[in-house]
């Protein structure tokens, strides 16, 4: 059974069709890539997906249940996690606070513990610092763990980034652009991270990106995207030699 | 780290025996016919205090811009005030510290219960739409009970008076306490990331609304509870006492303390409140030396400003330079104070109490363009801090913590 | 035509309804020259600025100052203003508020425009308590003032009917006149050398009760007669006030619209930095928008003190502040033909309120439409609800 299924998705913003009747399935495990020009209705696809704005029409499936139009904070508890285009950090909170708040959402203890000061809670909020370490160290700010996550380099905010949203343990994470501003060798690093993240933590991964080479190693199967609708889906390869998709990019070596 | 139940248990204890016993020694020293003003000082520094660190909590941690907070505080106010007029007016009699702790739990729910309907459709208000909309529920609130006969009108109710400095200065400390604990706690990091981004901490799974409406309560009910003590302080209150300047008041604190830092507002909230009562009895002076201290204020604040744009010297240079620089305002306060009272127009005499806000005023804007992150920005006073300032090496670094 | 007596609700008395809307239509066309200022403050920076108000009240005493001048202080010897009058008056009012504007952002506000929002908005109020008790102590001890109505020359009104007294009622009145006629003359005729005398005889008595009944009849039609008319007065004064109101908006209309600032202006209210690496010069933009905004504020406090005879005091500018800034908020701040709607729909509901009776909330009414046109309508009447972009 898959793990994500779009039927149909379908946002329009007064007369603009955002995104047209894209459908497209994941299954549990994938590295899912979903490319198109500028414009083309990518990150709107997510902000569709994680709950920031409710379809128009179609449906989305995650786990076998109807999650269209429900909010973002529920649907981050049933698993789906994010990173942002334009990089959303709590910028006044330390890199290891920003990824508790990730992880806050499979919190146990109730307000009033908290208020009191209640060894619960304490003990909680030692449990989630504790995990919010090892997933600084899987993406290798364990050093900056105590920095103010304003005051970080771009690439590190970006990794920053993907650690919050796999605090929240998610079975699918969503990254828009993860590679964008960083230099070849981060990219081979994050790469990696993100192979990682699949094979070891088995989450099942969507991403977003512009770098050409960096998804076509990356992903198993690629979705393109054109003025908000589907023109081609397959792996790298069908991808790669698609008529359309040339089209669509014309000018520039896929 | 692993938690130690009994080193948490017996640092808990200590703290709060020592708690109570400071707000009961305090209590002891206000005690006394004599000390009847230190006292009312005492008491109103203590509600500004939680008023402070209870607007902070919406405010600086939850980032909620209110400026209506003097609604709750009437809230709580008249909630207090009316109850020890009609149906407790035996108790609050004969128990009067029973009634007083009463009235502070009815005017903390009353205040919060209205925090509660103001909270949730204010919701879906962002930024300066939200400010407007809490300053308005506080200019609704003073109406209507100016125009109620049931709440004495413009007027105002008089009610029993009951002090306690105890009972003040302890909702004081549990106010902040409760602040603290929160942001000790992973609840408090979902606070402050509902204040740096809504749009993040919802993706991250935080219940906006939850978060929100829990400050918009908490807040107001420390609010109406510091309002019913206020009540029974000056056994009267009317609708001047919770205007507009009272929330601009409040909300100065805040930001000048240092938005979100607990221990910024507390300083802010009593140096705020002291200036202006102390100044409500200066003599009167000639128009001139007001006029020759502005001038010497202006001259500062200038000098201030250049160096901290273009000066970029040692830490102990710059020190100098500000120290001279203020040196040179007082210097030129004084001389200009002597000759305008020399010029037959500025002669006229004015009274002194006229200027309590105006110094206030002042006090703001030049903190705004001197420092407009607040005396502390978001730091928070704490023992590994003392230690680090007295030299010593920290026991434990903050994270471990 | 109009029959509102018929309608006759809840003890309201609906004759006087069209004069209280043209009352509150005059009213808000002056909360519409504050909400201007903050309305295109808020455009271009962002910010509240709350010391608006009190730009406000400095230009009533700009106003009070010039016609002190002009010899309608106290113990002044000028007996009646003119056009000239008026004008300069006008003009000193607009050009306090102006140069006050000017000061506050080029000294308080410019030096933190690059810190968080808070700061400004902190300042802001600041500079409003600064004014306001600064003005207790130095403006004329802040004692209550006012402009004496001599300078206005045109104190008469326009009186419009809309709707004619009851035919039929005057006509009854009319018929009525020979019996009182008749009345007075039985009186007259009788009446000997000594008046009061008679009145007390029981036969003056019988003839005097008889000339009052029926007057008090007649009256009672006539008046009957006039209260089933709708009468609107318009006085000349704010006639002028109108007409002067249309001419500033249209003016700013056209500022805004059509010239090079105008647009360096619109621009940098879309993006601020954007416009400001388009080469906008945004100290130019912001400083010629606050001086624009203070100079409609201190036209409309002149008016509101000299043509609605509003008190001054260094505390008079807040609660016309307050209203139009809930007024520019009512129709979408940063939005300006917003703020003309917001400020007259808000003027209109202060009357309403007045006219059914409950004046002690006319202070109210403003926040409580705000209130629920925010929860249905988040970005004001006019406002874009703008959609973060995530």
């Amino acid at each position: 059974m898959s793990l994500l299924k779009l039927e149909q998705a379908t946002i329009k913003f007064g007369g603009l069709v955002a995104v047209n009747s894209v459908s497209f399935e994941l299954e549990k495990g994938d590295l899912f890539g979903l490319i198109g020009p500028n414009g083309a209705g990518k990150t709107t696809c997510f902000n569709i997906i994680t709950g920031v704005y409710a379809p128009t029409s179609g449906k989305i499936n995650f786990d076998g249940r109807d999650i269209t139009g429900t909010p973002s904070n529920k649907i981050a508890q049933q698993g789906i996690c994010r990173t942002f285009q334009n990089i959303r950090l709590f910028h006044s909170l330390s890199s290891l606070e920003n990824v508790v708040v990730g992880g806050f959402l499979r919190h146990k203890t109730v307000l009033g513990s908290a208020l009191c000061y209640l060894p619960s809670a304490i003990k909680e909020t030692d449990e989630l610092k504790a995990k919010a370490m090892e997933l600084l160290e899987l993406v290798d700010l364990a050093d900056v763990a105590n920095t103010r996550s304003r005051d970080l380099p771009y690439g590190k905010q970006r990794r920053l980034e993907i650690a919050r949203a796999l605090a929240t343990q998610p079975k699918l994470l969503l990254l828009d652009e993860p590679a964008a501003g960083m230099n070849p060798q981060e990219k081979m690093e994050l790469l990696q991270m993100v192979k990682k993240i699949r094979d070891v933590l088995g989450v099942t991964v969507l991403l977003i990106e512009h770098d050409m080479k960096f998804v076509m190693n990356l992903c198993e199967r690629i979705l393109v995207l054109d003025h908000g609708e589907e023109i081609a889906q397959g792996p790298p390869a069908e991808i790669r030699s698609n008529p359309k998709v040339i089209a669509a990019y014309l000018g520039e070596a896929v | 780290m692993q938690f130690n139940f009994g080193k948490w248990f017996g640092t808990r204890a200590i703290s709060v025996i020592v708690a109570v016993l400071f707000c009961l020694l305090l209590d002891k020293v206000m005690q006394g016919p004599d000390k009847s003003y230190y006292r009312f000082l005492m008491s109103l520094a203590g509600i500004y205090v939680t008023l402070a660190v209870s607007l902070n909590l919406i405010n600086g941690i939850t980032g909620q811009f209110s400026i209506g907070h003097a609604a709750f505080y009437q809230i709580g106010a008249y909630t207090g005030a009316v109850l020890a007029a009609n149906k407790f007016s035996h108790l609050a009699a004969t128990k009067p510290l029973l009634w007083l702790f009463l009235a502070a739990l009815f005017g903390a729910i009353a205040a919060g219960l209205a925090g509660l309907i103001v909270g949730l459709p204010s919701l879906r208000l962002k930024g300066d739409y939200l400010a407007v909309v809490t300053l308005g529920i506080g200019e609704i609130v003073t109406i209507i009970a100016k125009n109620q006969k049931s709440l004495g009108e413009a007027y105002g109710l008089s009610t029993a008076k009951i002090e306690s400095v105890f009972l003040i200065s302890l909702l004081a400390i549990v106010c902040i306490a409760v602040c603290r604990n929160l942001l000790k706690s992973a609840h408090g990091l979902a606070f402050l990331a509902v204040r740096e981004d809504e749009v993040a901490s919802a993706a991250m799974g935080v219940n906006l609304t939850r978060v929100k409406v829990t400050a918009f309560v908490l807040g107001s009910a420390f609010a109406g509870a510091a309002g019913a003590l206020y009540a029974h302080t000056k056994a009267f209150v009317s609708p001047p006492d919770f205007s507009m300047d009272v929330s601009f008041l409040i909300l100065t604190m805040v930001v000048l303390g240092g938005t979100g830092s607990i221990t910024g507002t507390t300083i802010a909230a009593v140096v705020l409140f002291l200036i202006p009562e102390k100044m409500r009895d200066l003599p009167y002076v000639q128009m001139g030396t007001p006029l020759g201290v502005a001038i010497g204020i202006i001259v500062a604040v200038v000098l201030l400003r250049k160096i901290q744009e273009s000066f970029h010297g040692s830490a102990s240079e710059r020190l100098g330079r500000n120290l001279g620089s203020v040196g040179i305002g007082i210097v030129v306060a004084f001389v200009m104070a002597k000759v305008l009272v020399m010029v037959p127009a500025f002669q006229s005499m004015i009274n002194g109490a006229l200027f309590r806000m105006p110094v206030l005023a002042v006090t703001l804007v030049v903190l705004m363009l001197l420092r407009p992150q607040g005396i502390f920005g978001h730091h928070e006073f704490s023992w590994s801090w003392v230690q680090k300032l007295l030299g010593k090496k920290s026991p434990e670094t903050e994270v471990a913590a | 035509m109009l029959d509102l007596v018929s309608l006759n609700v809840a003890g309201l008395d609906f004759t006087t309804l069209p004069q209280q809307l043209v009352n509150g239509f005059l009213l808000g066309a002056i909360y519409a020259l504050v909400a201007l200022g903050y309305t295109m403050v808020y455009g271009v920076l962002k910010l509240i600025n709350f010391a608006h108000g009190e730009v406000f009240m400095l230009g009533s005493y700009g106003a009070m100052f010039a016609s002190w001048m002009m010899g309608f202080g106290p113990g002044g010897s000028a007996v009646a203003g003119s056009w000239v009058t008026l004008l300069l008056m006008l003009l000193m009012a607009m050009l306090v508020s102006g140069s006050a504007g000017f000061v506050i952002e080029r000294f308080a506000y410019r030096p933190i425009r690059n810190h968080p929002r808070i700061a400004s908005l902190i300042t802001a109020i600041g500079l409003s308590l600064l004014l306001q008790y600064g003005g207790q102590a130095f403006l004329l001890e802040g004692k209550k003032q006012a402009i004496t109505s001599k300078v206005n020359p045109f104190s008469d009104d326009f009186v419009f009917t809309p709707k004619k007294a009851d035919a039929a009622l005057v006509a009854q009145a009319a018929a009525l006149q020979p019996e009182v006629d008749a009345a007075q003359k039985a009186f007259d005729a009788r009446l000997p050398f000594e008046k009061s005398k008679f009145e007390l005889s029981p036969e003056g008595d019988r003839l005097n009760k008889a000339l009052a009944e029926i007057t008090a009849k007649r009256d009672s039609l006539q008046n009957q007669a006039t209260t089933s008319a709708v009468t609107i007065r318009l006085p000349k004064g704010k006639l002028i006030m109108l007409t002067t109101t249309i001419l500033l908006m249209i003016g700013l209309w056209y500022l805004v619209m059509k010239t090079r600032m105008g647009r360096a202006m619109r621009a940098v209210s879309v993006d601020f930095n954007a416009s400001s690496l388009m080469g906008i010069n945004l100290n130019t933009v912001i400083s010629f928008t606050f001086i624009l905004g203070s100079v409609l504020a201190g036209a409309g406090a002149m008016m509101y003190s000299t043509f609605q005879s509003a008190p001054i005091d260094p505390f008079s500018g807040t609660a016309p502040g307050v209203k139009a800034f809930v007024a520019a908020v009512l129709g979408g701040i940063g939005n300006i033909p917003g703020a003309v709607v917001g400020a007259i729909l808000m003027g209109v509901a202060e009357n309403l309120v007045t006219w059914a009776g409950y004046s002690s909330y006319r202070d109210a009414i403003a926040f409580v439409i705000l209130i629920a046109v925010l929860l249905f309508k988040p970005g004001g009447l006019l406002g874009s609800n703008k959609v973060e972009k995530v």
